[in-house]
């Protein structure tokens, strides 16, 4: 065939075309009716088209008649269709208005209590990276919360503490299952730290209040960590650290990934170059061993599953006040973690998430001749579904089922007592976008305890308006419920949940490297447990106690006017009092400091390779009781804490990192309260032993390499 | 004779109808490789990426255009004052859509790994430990692909010279890659003809690392 008359043909074809143009012309207009540029407007199944300028006008040509479809689609807003008859010459379209959807990246968000680290998030508080980077952190997640708006560092207790509140009032969950006894466990004055490495989390949601009702049994906060998705390749980890060491492994492809580390921890050596104030016949030590895996389902779904079994303990002498007899403290600690969840989208705007866990903790404590086991439990399965009806209107609902048992048994005598809780909670949670600046947040969660025999619901809301381009005002309110610690309930399993609620307003400002955030708050406390005698024999165990916290708090955060340095600034005011424990009156607990104020500043040197990192934490002291002065609780305060913590990141390769730090560099003698002795001397006097921290300084020097096939470098080999 | 000049001539449409590269899709192409070409100012990029949506609209089975939607989305985050994050998350939507089609497709995975080379760009110290490994596994993987594809091993000759630039390493890797790919420019080169659509782009970006090496 000749190929000359095949284009002659196709020219006359494109030529009968030309002749035959009509004009479209029209306007797209936002929902205020001004004009709108930058939308596309498309002929339905043809090439033919525009965008609309400046004006929000637009033109083409197409040569399509007849009944035909107008399609305008523009990103963030909802597409619309419009059917036209197309004539000959020029065809005026009516003008069309589109409708901006809401979407995460355009509405506004309910900040009220809430702090997220993510890489994803908007507003940037914390980012995943900054748990390993801030300095007085020491690789602990709990320590970069601490330098977070609405917590206290309590330095011999190294647990999180919100607003007035004491550590057991944070509740800790992993990809939305709760944990058990997350913390290690401890004895003496030796600070704790979360058994989990903050490299398993790809980030974090913190709530210092006001939380939502998919979170329950914690006073005070929600912390939910959230665990990586797939890993990206294979490649080994390798510390090596001045306390100890470990390996982690991780082998990834496209569609799973497995990641399984052993660590072993002993400060002994250490602890035999740097000399300690605690005196310690063993240095705590520990070992552990995890799996974590993860794989993709289908389009959307993924599945993790974790498991991680550890082993350690300590051994110490501890000083009694008014004798120079020495008590020694041994411990033993098992715990063993297993959690798997799969979420995964489905048709019609459904999203479903199903999990199961269970925690292991068992404590071999001996105080002298006494020999205490502690034992336990926690199981915990729980399914929500989300449904999307609209891009305004969004509802949660779930379903949660705990099994607790615990028990203590002191060993020689043979004494034995527990308890086994179930627990069974219902959610729900609505929003609605009334626009994109205006959401309301409701929720309801309900629960019910064997042991304590009650049932009980917790209505939480919440609310967020957009003020202007960059900044937002949040409120929120709610009740929450909490069960007193086990050790109480043991004694008495009558013992019901206390109670708090909260009033909580925000106001958050964000651009592109700042960070503001300012919170006032109030909540109280009610049904709080109190006793007869002291903490480690409480008699007449009841729920009497009451107070309240209220207080300020503000954050700011500017990574931008300093070149490579990023900085953050707190300050948080609480004002609390409350009957609790042994305390008949209300008084101000002792983890709970006025004035809180942390500084952290992170500045890289490039020529260096170096990034350096201080950071800085003060309160102006720790309320104790002091019975030398009166007969009153709570009399007396603490000189102020104050710890200046330096750290010195050198990355010599791209694998390799040596990472320095060393807490409170100033070597500050913080002391945190006093323990008296039960009895007064020959003079009258009760005598007293500080409660000071395990050194002056730690030191910690770390070497992180990385070892991977490198592929791409193989790659280049072959090329 | 009359008949079958007919019957060509429509199975002629029926082809360019059925097939994947008919002449309205070259000449839609064409036209707006043209604009891109001449590009100033964001309105005018923007108008171009929504050219390009609207031939991916028409012609669902290309990857073309959702590829230099995603293009465009990535060089407006370097050259106008937009939300740069925004526009690069928008392309690696775009990307996505563009490796759904054409699944193994070398010039997608070099465009994913220069999308988060953008991406580190704008958060060198939070992102970069994270996605550099990531954006250097893509460029290798899209040298596997295809190893004539002169844009990725210019992106990757990129990343090593910034990262032999951080490390005080000697920049003769980067250099031999930049090398290789002008070598690889050239050859692309001898293939370009009227009727070429397929990615050309990158050769300054090669050349500005080639200049650092002497």
């Amino acid at each position: 065939m000749n190929p000359r008359l095949l284009l002659f043909i196709a020219f006359l074809l494109l030529q009968t075309q030309a002749f035959a143009q009509a004009t479209i012309r029209g306007k797209v207009l936002d929902e205020k009716g001004l004009p709108l540029p930058g939308a596309n407007i498309q002929l339905k199944g043809s090439y033919d088209g525009a965008t609309s300028s400046q004006d929000g006008s637009y033109q083409f040509e197409t040569s399509a008649r007849d009944a035909q479809v107008l399609v305008f689609k523009f990103l963030g807003f909802k597409t619309q269709e419009l059917a036209i008859t197309i004539a000959q010459g020029s065809n005026e379209v009516q003008p069309i208005e589109l409708i901006e959807a809401i979407t995460e990246m355009n509405s506004v968000t309910i900040s009220a209590g809430a702090m997220e680290a993510s890489d994803a998030s908007k507003s940037v508080i914390l980012k995943p990276l900054d748990i390993v980077t801030t300095p007085s952190a020491m690789g602990d997640i709990m320590g970069a919360f601490q330098t977070l708006p609405g917590t206290s560092t309590v330095g011999n207790d190294g647990r999180l503490f919100v607003r007035g509140g004491d550590a057991s009032e944070v509740g800790i969950y992993i990809d939305g299952m709760r944990v058990g006894n997350a913390y290690g466990t401890t004895a003496g004055n030796v600070p704790t730290r979360t058994r989990f490495n903050p490299n398993l989390f790809k980030g974090t949601f913190f709530s210092t209040g006001g939380y939502s009702a998919e979170y329950g049994q914690a006073l005070s906060s929600a912390l939910a960590l959230n665990t990586k998705d797939l890993s990206k390749r294979s490649q080994g980890d390798l510390s090596l650290m001045t306390i100890g060491g470990g390996y982690s492994h991780t082998l990834a492809n496209e569609k799973q990934s497995i990641t399984a580390s052993a660590n072993y921890f002993n400060l002994g050596p250490y602890q035999g170059l740097i000399k300690q104030e605690v005196d310690f016949e063993k240095a705590p030590n520990g070992w552990d061993l995890e799996v974590a895996a993860q794989k993709k389902t289908g389009e959307n779904g993924l599945l993790k599953i974790m498991a991680r079994t550890e082993s350690g303990g300590m051994s110490l002498w501890q000083p009694l006040p008014g004798t120079e007899k020495l008590v020694l403290v041994d411990l033993k600690n098992n715990y063993s973690y297993a959690q798997a969840n799969w979420r995964t989208t489905l048709k019609n705007d459904w999203m479903v998430f199903t999990g199961i866990s269970y925690s292991n903790n068992f404590d071999k404590i001996a105080y002298d001749s006494l020999i205490i086991e502690r034992k336990s439990e926690l199981a915990h399965i729980k399914g929500t579904a989300i449904k999307d009806f609209s891009d305004r209107l969004s509802a949660k609902f779930g379903v949660e089922h705990f099994i607790h048992p615990y028990s203590e048994k002191l060993v020689a005598e043979g004494w034995k007592r527990d308890f086994k809780d179930h627990e069974t909670y219902l959610f729900t949670e609505w929003d609605f976008y009334l626009n994109k600046d205006l959401v309301f947040r409701g929720g309801l969660r309900g629960g019910a305890s064997s042991v304590s025999n009650e049932k009980w619901v917790d209505p939480r809301f919440s609310i967020a308006y957009q003020l202007g381009d960059k900044g937002q005002l949040s409120f929120a309110t709610g009740s929450f419920h909490q069960l007193p610690l086990e050790n109480f309930r043991v004694l008495n399993t009558n013992l019901e949940n206390a109670e708090s609620n909260h009033l909580i307003l925000n106001y958050l400002f964000s651009k592109e490297g700042f960070t503001f955030r300012a919170e006032t708050f109030y909540k109280s406390y009610d049904q709080l447990v109190t006793f007869e005698g002291l903490p480690d024999d409480p008699k007449e165990l009841a729920t009497n106690g009451s107070g309240y916290a209220q207080g300020i708090d503000f954050f700011f955060r500017d990574r931008e006017t300093f070149r490579n340095t990023d900085y953050w600034i707190t300050y948080s005011f609480v004002d609390s009092k409350r009957s609790f424990n042994q305390y008949e009156t209300q008084v101000q607990p002792s983890f709970a400091p006025k004035h809180n104020v942390s500084v952290v500043i992170k500045h890289f040197i490039v020529p260096f390779k170096s990034q350096i990192g201080a950071s800085f934490a003060f309160n102006d002291g720790y309320s104790y009781t002091n019975p030398n002065l009166d007969n009153s609780d709570m009399n007396a305060k603490t000189k102020s804490f104050q710890n200046l913590s330096l750290s010195w990141s050198y990355l010599p390769k791209p694998n390799l990192i040596i990472h320095l730090a060393c807490s409170n560099v100033l070597g500050r003698d913080n002391v945190f309260g006093y323990t008296y002795s039960p009895k007064t001397n020959s003079q009258g006097v009760f005598e007293s032993i500080p409660q000071g921290q395990v050194a002056p300084r730690f030191l910690f020097l770390g070497v992180f390499l990385t070892l991977s096939k490198d592929k791409t470098a193989n790659n280049l080999n072959n090329l | 004779m009359k008949k079958s000049i007919l019957t060509i001539a429509l199975s002629f449409i029926l082809i360019s109808l059925a097939q994947a590269a008919d002449p309205a899709f070259i000449a839609a192409m064409q036209k707006q490789l043209a604009a891109k070409a001449t590009i100033e100012t964001f309105e005018q990029s923007q108008e171009v990426t929504n050219g390009f949506m609207r031939i991916a609209e028409a012609a669902e089975s290309e990857w073309l255009p959702f590829y230099y939607a995603a293009l465009l989305k990535t060089e407006a985050a370097f050259r106008f004052d937009i939300d740069k994050d925004k526009s690069l998350d928008e392309a690696l939507e775009l990307i996505k859509k563009a490796e759904k089609i054409a699944p193994g497709n070398s010039e997608i995975t070099a465009l994913n790994g220069y999308i988060l080379m953008g991406k580190i760009s704008l958060d060198p110290a939070g992102r970069g430990q994270t996605m550099s490994p990531e954006a250097m596994q893509l460029f290798g993987k899209a040298i596997n692909l295809d190893r004539e594809n002169p844009r990725a091993v210019s992106l990757m000759s990129q990343m090593e010279l910034g990262m032999s630039q951080f490390f005080g390493t000697g920049p003769e890797k980067a250099c031999g890659m930049a090398r290789m790919s002008l070598e690889l420019y050239k050859k692309e080169q001898a293939k370009i003809t009227e009727e070429y659509i397929l990615p050309t782009w990158g050769k300054t970006q090669a050349d500005q690392v080639a200049s650092k090496c002497n």
